[in-house]
């Protein structure tokens, strides 16, 4: 091998670039998100916050909507004191408008702003109470509600270090995940490989109808995941699934109906699907590899008489060891953050039993808009497929790195 | 000995039916399925294998009304220019990876194939706000973050291929004074032809497949690419499912022969290639 | 820092100017509007009826200020939720107004990415109670409201008026019975007339089952007897063996088929057989329309306005008008929505153009909606409520606990 001094760099600037930008940098990111407590639904966290905030935004929106619902409901209210109390709490607002007149977004304030904003909160809330508690103004209700905006308007820092992490640690249904997408990887990716292999040493034969057989093999991998997903779904219906028919008939599955709604089903099911997905992958990445394999070497292993089993498994795997690498890597990544297939034929259901990690992160994250769990739950999941992968290169990669 | 020859022969042409059998069934329900007005797909219709009332309406309604032709065209574009500009930049890091010696080489490594088992749901925020920030949502320049599902793989292909290329034939054409940058393209990028139509194909059919990024960065129905294009089939309710079954079978079309093409080259690859000692 | 990434950022710039040179240049779909005009971006489920282009057209017709440009999203309600979430998240101005399911609107008010109305409103001399009350509520949060109606939706019991007997259809459209009463009649009609099944309605493990919960369990009061009965009905002999599978797909195809006497489904369901073909055995004057036992939930959707929005102003006037009385009417005689905006229910053309409005039943169903809770959190209250009952539903036993974690996520 050739030592050069600044040669690779230039080779391998895009890429870096690349990575960077799209990869790297997301990836950051997400991984800062773990240590704070990060939810877009809940103004008070939906940031990054090291220090206290306050939300101004927040501040306007409140004084607006208070000085709105008292005018309004100030005819409602018929003793003087009563009114002059309202009067009295409208004129501070007021006072508060001006004072912080022109202050937009999310801002620091000093201490003495604090105590201040504090006490305006305190003198609208006992003001609303009191009228409250006396009338039936009609929007009395709104207006108690309404004033929380001055409590939530003052942030607090939302850093909590590692306790997202300790949080995932104890999380059961983050253990059932973890579970259930392990079964899921090796399970699905072991028979795609079998599978796959078998399809590969067919194409690589000189065999009738080797174009048929090539482009038939190939279409399941050529049908985009999500529409694959949802193909599946109608093929396993309780009612009219044919595949659902078909497991009933043969005495798979007692009922065509139980087939998605018992765990077992349901996880065969997935499996059965990303199977049929996927062995054309497996098996184009393992032809290629085969393709490499000069044919003096199975020659020279017919000369020592060698018979087909002994071919295959003192020639051919051997020779084969980089691709399956390969193969096997990038699949069990796949399989590991399996998502779309899942979430469009069970939703992880029945009651969690084939909620995959990827499926709970996504729903941590989009549904609840938890985005700070969601990415340890991410994180996690990347800690457990980096130990895979270096198993696998361990255990495989040896004359990857060392060949030339 | 001959009979047995023979009944494994057989046996293992059974096998292969039987297995090809399995790979094709879904597809070709779903070949069916087109074929069928909305009533026979469910309930008492579902399991006939000829619709008692075929119908072309659904491919009619997909071809006409919802323009799966654009589509179509915007995932050939979105795809080959992804297959393109990724089989480039892959090949120069693999070369380097493969050929020469340098620091934190295997880190290097290490680095492209941990940023692939990142879930593609945290990339997708992030990448949402640059490009609004610079004003690409609605382009076609959502193939430059194809690189992040596409790249590692790409790299990782060409880095087995390429080592499995005998570095004599480099030697001497270096001695006749080639360039790194020659013999990569002259010497080395022929010779792994089957691997490089593997990756080929493999980013072709990822950047294809793409959901998530596309769906999210181009909102506007004029880059709709095929799986997006599909997941609108639906009413609030309900799948459209013989309009998604007719759109799945024109779309599985041009992949198939796309497949085709590169299938042949990373065949021809083997023989014609001519180095194979 | 910030340099290398600006120049990393340029490097990338060039090299997408050069990869979607001929595509930026070709597409100019909106960019071709009349100078003058303030553009509105509005985002939008895709509308299989003409409605919402009709909509939208009229509108651009009346104003000399704005002009709306529809950004169709898909009807995967929940790839529409994360595409908006991502959007609005990110502080972009990418929407100004924006439709969003009933469900949303607290999760968007909460995170602070919606205007509230309540200061237009007055502004406007518009009151709350012109419009639908089951959306209005559906769009308050904390007191403020956020959104007015896009159309309104409402679950409903469907039946065959061809079975049922003429006593039996009284009592259900007067909404004087129990959920025991309607398994009683299920029983009862299941198999007559070439149906297999008695009740079918949603309880899927989605939000469907949510929905149907809440009618069940009379909004969480009585959750026990609420899930009970669902499993009754779950393993009932008139029951089909998937109907823990079932969404409001099968529901429909199960009775507009004639498979079954009952079901619970929204107002689309009678415009399918209003329209007919596609395998529907049902003609209109078959199918009856009751309000539900404890009644029906509120579904549908609501409009509100990005608070980054750089067009508030016209935002609000586009809201406006289409939850108001022109806007309402164009989508309830061209889409047959239900109207958000009350005076329409006595609107005579609105009337004519949907004869559901007018059916005794629907409008007792109308007056009696109940509404899933309101909450920012309400993706993983209903998460919740849809594991456990789903959980319990398919296996019949632990109720107990199923009942105790469902009161604790809706907040009973």
């Amino acid at each position: 091998m050739k030592k050069a001094g600044w040669q690779p760099l230039w080779f391998i600037l895009p890429t870096l670039l690349f990575i960077a930008v799209f990869s790297i940098w997301p990836i950051i990111q997400s991984f800062t998100y773990t240590f704070f407590d990060y939810q877009l639904n809940n103004q008070q966290k939906s940031g990054l916050y090291l220090s206290d905030r306050y939300n101004f935004d927040l501040f306007n929106e409140t004084q607006t909507y208070v000085k709105l619902f008292m005018s309004e409901d100030r005819p409602h209210v018929t003793a003087e004191a009563d009114r002059a109390r309202i009067d009295g709490v409208l004129k501070q607002v007021d006072a508060a408008n001006q004072q912080f007149k022109g202050k937009v977004k999310i801002q620091k304030i000093s201490s003495a702003e604090e105590k201040q904003l504090s006490a305006l909160d305190g003198r609208v809330t006992s003001v609303v109470q009191q009228i409250n508690s006396k009338y039936k103004t009609p929007n009395g209700k709104n207006l108690a509600q309404v004033i929380k905006g001055y409590k939530e308007s003052f942030i607090k820092s939302n850093f909590i270090g590692f306790r997202g992490y300790a949080q995932a640690l104890t999380d059961p249904r983050l253990g059932n995940a973890l579970w259930k997408t392990t079964l899921f990887t090796v399970v699905s990716v072991f028979i795609e490989f079998v599978l796959g292999l078998f399809l590969a040493m067919i194409m690589n034969k000189a065999i009738r109808g080797q174009g048929f057989i090539r482009t038939t093999s190939l279409i399941p991998w050529a049908i985009p995941t999500a529409v694959a997903a949802l193909m599946w779904s109608y093929l396993y219906d309780g009612s009219s699934g044919i595949v659902a028919n078909f497991f009933e008939k043969i005495g798979l599955v007692g009922n065509s109906s139980d087939l998605l709604l018992s765990a077992g089903g349901a996880m065969v099911s997935t499996i059965i699907a990303d199977v049929w997905k996927t062995t054309p992958y497996m098996a184009i990445l393992l032809l290629a590899g085969l393709q490499n394999i000069p044919e003096s070497i199975y020659e020279a292993a017919d000369i020592d008489g060698a018979n087909k089993w002994q071919r295959f498994f003192r020639v051919t795997l051997p020779m084969l060891k980089p691709a399956i690498l390969v193969a096997l890597l990038f699949r069990t990544l796949d399989a590991f953050r399996v998502f779309d297939l899942i979430y469009v034929l069970t939703n992880g259901g029945p009651g969690g039993a084939t909620e995959s990690l990827s499926l709970y992160a996504y729903k941590t994250m989009f549904g609840q808009t938890n985005f700070g769990y969601g990415s340890v739950i991410v994180m996690l999941m990347f800690v457990c497929v980096a130990i895979i992968a270096v198993i696998f290169v361990k255990v495989l990669g040896t004359n990857l790195m060392d060949k030339n | 000995m001959k009979k047995t020859k023979l009944r494994t022969h057989w046996l293992g042409a059974a096998l292969i039916v039987v297995f090809l059998f399995g790979m094709i069934f879904p597809f070709f329900w779903i070949l069916i399925t087109s074929f069928k007005p909305d009533g026979e797909i469910f309930g008492d219709g579902a399991f006939r294998i000829f619709a008692q009332h075929p119908t072309l309406n659904a491919y009619y309604e997909v071809l006409f009304n919802k323009n799966i032709l654009t589509s179509v065209r915007n995932s050939l574009i979105v795809a080959t220019t992804t297959t393109v500009y990724i089989i480039v930049i892959a090949t120069f890091t693999a070369y380097a990876i493969s050929r020469f010696r340098f620091p934190g080489k295997n880190l290097l490594l290490g680095l492209i194939l941990a940023v692939s088992m990142f879930p593609q749901m945290i990339v997708v925020g992030p990448v949402y706000n640059m490009f609004l920030n610079l004003h690409l949502t609605n382009s076609f320049a959502v193939v430059l973050p194809y690189s992040t599902i596409t790249l590692p793989i790409a790299v990782w292909i060409l880095v087995t291929h390429f080592n499995q290329i005998p570095i004599a034939l480099e030697e001497s054409a270096k001695i006749d004074g080639a360039s790194p940058l020659q013999i990569l393209y002259k010497i080395v990028f022929p010779l792994a032809a089957p691997g490089v139509f593997t990756t080929a194909i493999i980013v072709f059919i990822a950047a294809w497949n793409e959901f998530l990024l596309t769906i999210t960065l181009n909102s506007d129905s004029a880059y709709h690419t095929v799986p997006v294009a599909i997941s609108f089939l639906r009413t609030q309710f309900q799948i459209l499912w013989s309009e998604v079954s007719a759109a799945t079978v024109i779309v599985t079309i041009p992949t198939l022969v796309i497949v085709l093409l590169f299938q042949k080259k990373i065949v021809s690859g083997l023989t014609s290639g001519g180095v194979k000692e | 820092m910030s340099k290398k990434w600006l120049s990393i950022l340029a490097a990338l710039t060039l090299a997408t100017a050069l990869l979607a040179g001929c595509g930026q240049n070709s597409s100019g779909s909106g960019s071709s509007a009349p100078a003058k005009k303030v553009v509105l971006k509005f985002a939008a489920q895709a509308d299989s009826t003409p409605a919402t282009k009709a909509l939208i057209k009229a509108y651009n017709a009346q104003s000399k200020k704005y002009k709306v440009v529809w950004t169709q999203m898909t009807n995967d309600s929940a790839q529409m939720h994360d595409q908006l979430l991502t959007s609005l998240s990110s502080g972009s101005s990418e929407y100004d107004i924006i439709s969003m399911d009933v469900v949303w609107a607290g999760e968007f008010a909460g995170g602070g990415y919606l205007q509230p109305l309540d200061s237009q409103l007055v502004k406007s001399s518009l009151t709350k109670d012109q419009f639908n009350q089951g959306s209005m509520i559906s769009g308050n949060y904390q007191g403020k409201q956020y959104t007015l109606p896009f159309f309104p939706d409402v679950g409903l019991l469907y039946f065959r008026k061809d079975i049922v007997s003429s006593a039996d259809a009284a009592k259900l459209t007067s909404g004087q019975y129990t959920y025991q009463d309607l398994g009683k009649l299920a029983a009862k009609y299941a198999g007559q007339k070439g149906t297999k099944y008695g009740l079918v309605y949603q309880s899927k493990q989605y939000e469907g089952l949510t929905v149907n919960l809440t009618e069940f369990s009379k909004s969480y009061k009585d959750t026990k007897t609420g899930l009970q009965t669902m499993h009754q009905f779950t393993t009932a002999k008139w029951a089909p063996n998937n109907l823990l599978n079932y969404t409001e797909a099968e529901t429909a195809t199960s009775f507009t088929q004639g498979a079954s006497v009952f079901a619970r489904n929204w107002p689309y369901q009678y415009g399918m057989i209003k329209t007919g073909g596609n395998g529907i055995k049902l003609k209109t004057g078959q199918v009856g329309i009751a309000p539900l036992p404890n009644g029906g939930s509120v579904g549908g959707w609501l409009l509100g306005i990005n608070k980054n929005s750089k067009n508030a102003a016209g935002a609000w006037d586009f809201i406006k008008y289409v939850s108001g009385k022109s806007g309402q009417k164009i989508l309830s005689t061209k889409g047959g929505y239900l109207p958000g905006y009350n005076a329409l229910l006595k609107d005579q053309s609105v009337l004519k153009s949907n004869p559901l409005l007018s059916m005794p039943g629907f409008q007792k169903a109308l007056a009696t909606t109940i509404a899933r809770p309101v909450s920012p959190k309400y993706n993983k209250v209903s998460d919740t409520i849809q594991i456990a009952a789903h959980k319990y539903l398919s296996s019949g036993t632990g109720l107990d606990s199923a009942v105790k974690t469902i009161q604790t996520a809706a907040g009973k």
